[in-house]
C-alpha cells in the first residue's frame, strides 16, 4: 500500500459506492484523491446485497467493478482498515489527521492467499454476514474484498501462530500498533453511509432476542449466492421457511424509537427480497405488513405490483408486537386496517423487521460540520446545493446526508465531487500546490493534469 | 344509515383533553398492541378515526371508550406519540357529557366557573341546611348550639341523625336516579348504534353476572399487559374506601356519629375507609406530579379537582374525628359543615356529571358488549355488521 502523501486535493470519507462515485468523479477530473475506509474492504453496504431493486441486477456484480475501478485508478489512494480521527481548517485547506488500525501484518506482502485463514483454528461470527455465517480470527473479509489483504482481529486471536507458520510471504507482524498519519486535502467529500436501525431499538418486536426475527442485510446475506447458507433457512432450527414476515416501518416513521422520518428504502427492498423469496422457496408464502408502500423511484410503483401479482401478500397494518412460540415460530399482533379493523395474531416461521436507515457514522468532534436533528448532516441549501454542508470545503454524498436508495446516493456523490472541483478551482488549490512544492512542480502537475484529458 | 360528519369535532375534542388526534397516521399500532382489544370491541384506533372524521353519532353508539382501563401500552408505543391512551381518556370525558340530559356535565368539563360556581352554590346549600332551619325557630344546626351542646360535643344536637339521614337519602336518591338515567341513555345510544342485531331476551339475564362482578371488582383492568396490578389493587382498595364510607353515613350513622368517646366498632371502618381514600388519593396526585406513567402524563383541570376534593374530605372527616374526640364543641359544629360542604358537593357533581360516573358506565359497557357478542354469535354474524365498515 502506497505511503501517505503530505498533500492531497480532495479527501473523501467512506469507500461505499457514495464514497467510490464521488473519489472516481474527482479522480477522472485529474483530482487527487485520499479515499478512507474504515473496514478492512471497501464496497461499503452495497456489495454485500443479494439483488438491487428495481432490476434485480446482483448487486455485487455492479458494485465490484466499481471497486476495482476506483482501487486501480492512477488519482485515487485506497486507505482501508483507517480512521479519520480529526479534519481540520488549516490555511486555505485542511488538516487531516488519521488513525491506521494495525492489520497484524505487512500489507504489501500479504498475497490474498487465505491459507492463514484455513490454517486459523478460531471461529468468529462474521460481520460480513451480519452475525449468520462465521470467519476466522485472521481472515480475508469477504469473497469480493478489495484489497484481498487479510485483517488479524486481535480481539479473538489465540496467539497459536499457526497463520504466521503457514504464510508464504511470512507477512505476519504482531508487534504493530496503531498509527496516527498527518496529511492534508484542499476540499473534504463525507460519504460516511448508513447503520440500519438498532434490532433492539422497538422492544416489542424483540429483533434482539428472537432468534427468527431478522436483520434486512442478513437476509440480503442468506438470499446472496455466497451467503452463509447457500440457500435460505431459518437461522433458529434450519428450516426451509414456509411462511415469512416483513414488518415494515419497523425502524422508521415511528416518534417511540425517536426515529420520526421515512427512510425511503425499505418498502423497495422489502417488496425485492420478498419477491426473491417467492422465488427461492417454492410454495412459500410471504406476507408484508405495511402502513403505506411508498415506491417513490422510477420504475418502482411497477416493481411493486409486479411483486403482489408474483404472490406477495401485502396487508395493511402495523405489527404491533412480536412474540415467540416454543418452537421459535413467531406471533404477529396487527390490526387488520383493510378487514375492519379485527386484531389478528398471526403466525410466521420468519419475520424480516424492515429496519430504517440510520447515519453510519457521526462528525461529532472529527469535522466541524453540524449535524441535523436527525442525526445526519446538515444541508442547509438542500434544494440547489443538495451537497454543500455548514462547513466550507466539506461537501457530503450519499446516505450520510440523508436516506436514499442507491441511484439517489450515485447522484449525489457525483454532485458533491462536481461542488468540490469547483470549489477546488475557486481556492486555487493546485496553484497553491505550486507555491509550496516549487514552481517545476507546479508545471509538471499541470502538464500531467492536461495529458490526462 | 346515515351519519352527519363535524369536521369541527377534533377542535371539539381538544377542549376535553385530546388535543393529539390529529398526530394519529391511523396504522394500527394502538389497537393491535391492547390486550384488552379483541373480538367485536377493537378499540383505540377506531375511536381515533371517529373523531378525526367527526363522526359524533358513532362515538356516541361505541362502549369501546369504557372499555379501556388506560394501562399506557398504546401510549408508550405509538409512533406518532398520538397519546391514543389519553384520547380515549378525552373521548370519556366527552361521553359523560354527552350521556348527560341536563346539559350540566358540559359546562362542568368546559369551564372552570361553572365548576367552582356549582361547587360553592351547593357548598353554601350545605351551610343553609345548618342555618335555615333555625330562623325558624327548628332547634337544628347552629340553633342548637346553646346550653349542653357549648358544654360538651353534642352532634345529636347539632345534627340529630334523623335530619342527617333524611339529607343523605335524598342525595343518595337524586345522584342514583341522575345517574341511573345517564347511564339509561348510554343504554339507549349504544343499542341505537347496531339496530340490526337482534338481541335475544335470554342474554340480558345471562349476561347480567358481567354487570355485577365488574362493577364491584374491576377485574378487566387486570387483564391489561403492562403490569397494572398494583394501580388495580389502589383503585380496589379506594373503591372499598368510598363504600364503607358510604354505607358508615347512609346505613349505619346511628352508631358512626357518636358524641361519646366511647369506643365503638363502626370507628374501625372508618378509619379503614379513611385511610384508604387518604392514602390512595396521596398516591395519585404524586403520581400526576411526576408524570411517569403514561396515565398521569396528561391531567385535565378535572381529574386535579376530583381528588383535591376527595383529599379534602378524608382530611376535614379526619379533623372533625380529633375535634369530637377532644370534645371541642365549635371546632367540631364547624369543621361538621365544612366537611359536608366538601363532600356533598363533590358527590353532587361528580357522580352524576363527572369523573366518578365511571362506576356505572364502565360495567354497563361490559354487559352492553357481552350482550351484543351473545347476540351476535347467536345471529352467526360476522364479528362486525355494515355501518362499522366506516371505521377502515
Amino acid at each position: 500500500m502506497a505511503k501517505i502523501r503530505e498533500r492531497y486535493d480532495a479527501l473523501v470519507i467512506g469507500g461505499g459506492i457514495a464514497g467510490m462515485q464521488a473519489a472516481l468523479d474527482l479522480g477522472e477530473q485529474g483530482y487527487d484523491v485520499l479515499l478512507v475506509e474504515k473496514e478492512p474492504s471497501i464496497g461499503g453496504v452495497m456489495v454485500g446485497l443479494n439483488k438491487v431493486f428495481p432490476t434485480l441486477d446482483c448487486s455485487s456484480c455492479i458494485c465490484t467493478p466499481r471497486m476495482a475501478e476506483a482501487a486501480h485508478h492512477a488519482r485515487i489512494q485506497l486507505q482501508t482498515y483507517t480512521e479519520v480521527e480529526r479534519v481540520e481548517k488549516k490555511g486555505t485547506g485542511f488538516a487531516v489527521h488519521l488513525v491506521k488500525k494495525p492489520r497484524f501484518l505487512i500489507e504489501d506482502d500479504c498475497v490474498g492467499c487465505n491459507l492463514c485463514e484455513l490454517a486459523c483454528p478460531i471461529d468468529v461470527p462474521h460481520e460480513f454476514d451480519y452475525g449468520l455465517g462465521a470467519r476466522r480470527a485472521v481472515y480475508i473479509p469477504h469473497g469480493n474484498a478489495i484489497p484481498q489483504t487479510a485483517v488479524l482481529d486481535v480481539e479473538n486471536c489465540v496467539f497459536c501462530g499457526k497463520c504466521e507458520k503457514v504464510c508464504p510471504t511470512h507477512c505476519f507482524d504482531f508487534t504493530q500498533e496503531a498509527e496516527e498519519v498527518t496529511t492534508s486535502a484542499g476540499a473534504v467529500i463525507i460519504a460516511t453511509g448508513l447503520q440500519i436501525t438498532p434490532m433492539a431499538a422497538k422492544k416489542e418486536y424483540g429483533g434482539d432476542t428472537f432468534v427468527n426475527v431478522m436483520n434486512p442485510l442478513g437476509m440480503e446475506r442468506i438470499q446472496s449466492s455466497n451467503g452463509p447458507y447457500g440457500r435460505v433457512l431459518r437461522p433458529s432450527d434450519g428450516k426451509i421457511p414456509r411462511s415469512i414476515a416483513y414488518v415494515q416501518c419497523a425502524g422508521s416513521r415511528d416518534r417511540s424509537i425517536g426515529i420520526p422520518y421515512c427512510s425511503r428504502v425499505c418498502c423497495m427492498y422489502a417488496l425485492k427480497q420478498a419477491l426473491l423469496l417467492t422465488h427461492y422457496i417454492h410454495g412459500v408464502e410471504v406476507t408484508l405488513y405495511y402502513m403505506d408502500i411508498r415506491a417513490f423511484g422510477k420504475g418502482y410503483e411497477q416493481f411493486y405490483r409486479r411483486a403482489v401479482k408474483e404472490g406477495v401478500k401485502a396487508t395493511k397494518g402495523k405489527v404491533a408486537k412480536i412474540t415467540e412460540a416454543d418452537n421459535h415460530d413467531l406471533i404477529l399482533r396487527v390490526e387488520m386496517l383493510d378487514e375492519n379493523g379485527r386484531v389478528e395474531e398471526r403466525r410466521h416461521d420468519l419475520v424480516v423487521l424492515a429496519q430504517g436507515l440510520v447515519p453510519g457514522w457521526h462528525v461529532g468532534g472529527v469535522v466541524d460540520a453540524e449535524e441535523a436533528e436527525d442525526g445526519f448532516l446538515l444541508t442547509p441549501e438542500a434544494k440547489v446545493s443538495p451537497s454543500h454542508t455548514t462547513m466550507e470545503g466539506v461537501f457530503v454524498g450519499g446516505v450520510a446526508a440523508g436516506p436514499k436508495d442507491i441511484p439517489d446516493a450515485i447522484v449525489e456523490a457525483g454532485e458533491a465531487a462536481m461542488a468540490a472541483a469547483n470549489y477546488l478551482e475557486r481556492i486555487g488549490w493546485r496553484a497553491m500546490a505550486g507555491a509550496v512544492l516549487g514552481a517545476s512542480a507546479a508545471k509538471q502537475e499541470v502538464v500531467e493534469t492536461w495529458e490526462m484529458h | 344509515m346515515s351519519y352527519r360528519l363535524n369536521p369541527a369535532f377534533a377542535g371539539e375534542l381538544a377542549r376535553f383533553g385530546g388535543e393529539t388526534v390529529n398526530k394519529c397516521f391511523n396504522c394500527g399500532t394502538c389497537t393491535a398492541v391492547c390486550a384488552l382489544s379483541k373480538g367485536d370491541t377493537v378499540f383505540p384506533r377506531k375511536i381515533i378515526r371517529y373523531v378525526q372524521l367527526g363522526l359524533e353519532e358513532r362515538l356516541k353508539e361505541s362502549p369501546e371508550p369504557w372499555l379501556c382501563y388506560y394501562c399506557g401500552g398504546c401510549s408508550d408505543t405509538c409512533p406518532r406519540e398520538a397519546h391514543p391512551g389519553e384520547l380515549m381518556m378525552a373521548v370519556r370525558r366527552w361521553l359523560t357529557t354527552k350521556y348527560d340530559w341536563t346539559g350540566l356535565s358540559k359546562r362542568l368539563y368546559l369551564s372552570g366557573a361553572w365548576e367552582i360556581g356549582l361547587l360553592a352554590g351547593f357548598a353554601l346549600g350545605v351551610l343553609g341546611f345548618f342555618l335555615v332551619p333555625g330562623l325558624f325557630g327548628i332547634p337544628f344546626g347552629f340553633q342548637a348550639i346553646k346550653g349542653p351542646a357549648l358544654e360538651h360535643v353534642r352532634l345529636d344536637l347539632f345534627a340529630p341523625k334523623a335530619w342527617v339521614h333524611y339529607g343523605d337519602w335524598t342525595l343518595a336518591l337524586l345522584l342514583a336516579l341522575l345517574l341511573g338515567i345517564n347511564a339509561l341513555r348510554m343504554v339507549h345510544f349504544v343499542l341505537r348504534g347496531e339496530k340490526g342485531l337482534k338481541i335475544p331476551l335470554s342474554a340480558w339475564f345471562t349476561k347480567l353476572p358481567e354487570l355485577v362482578v365488574h362493577g364491584v371488582t374491576q377485574k378487566r383492568w387486570l387483564e391489561c399487559d403492562n403490569d397494572t396490578r398494583w394501580r388495580w389493587v389502589q383503585h380496589f382498595l379506594l373503591v372499598t374506601g368510598y363504600a364503607t364510607m358510604f354505607l358508615l353515613v347512609v346505613v349505619f350513622l346511628p352508631w358512626f356519629q357518636r358524641d361519646t368517646s366511647q369506643f365503638h366498632w363502626t370507628a374501625l371502618f372508618g378509619y379503614y375507609g379513611t385511610v384508604m381514600l387518604l392514602g390512595v388519593t396521596v398516591l395519585a396526585m404524586r403520581g400526576r406530579f411526576r408524570k411517569q406513567e403514561p396515565i398521569h402524563k396528561f391531567s385535565h383541570a378535572t381529574d386535579w379537582m376530583f381528588l383535591v376534593l376527595l383529599f379534602l374530605t378524608a382530611v376535614s372527616g379526619i379533623a372533625l374525628h380529633l375535634f369530637r374526640l377532644l370534645d371541642l364543641p365549635w371546632p367540631t359544629y364547624a369543621m361538621y359543615v365544612v366537611h359536608l360542604m366538601i363532600a356533598v358537593p363533590m358527590l353532587a357533581i361528580e357522580v352524576p356529571f363527572g369523573k366518578w360516573a365511571h362506576l356505572a358506565f364502565r360495567p354497563v359497557a361490559k354487559y352492553l358488549a357481552a350482550v351484543q357478542e351473545a347476540a351476535r354469535a347467536q345471529e352467526l354474524l360476522p364479528a362486525a355488521t355494515a355501518p362499522r365498515a366506516i371505521a377502515a
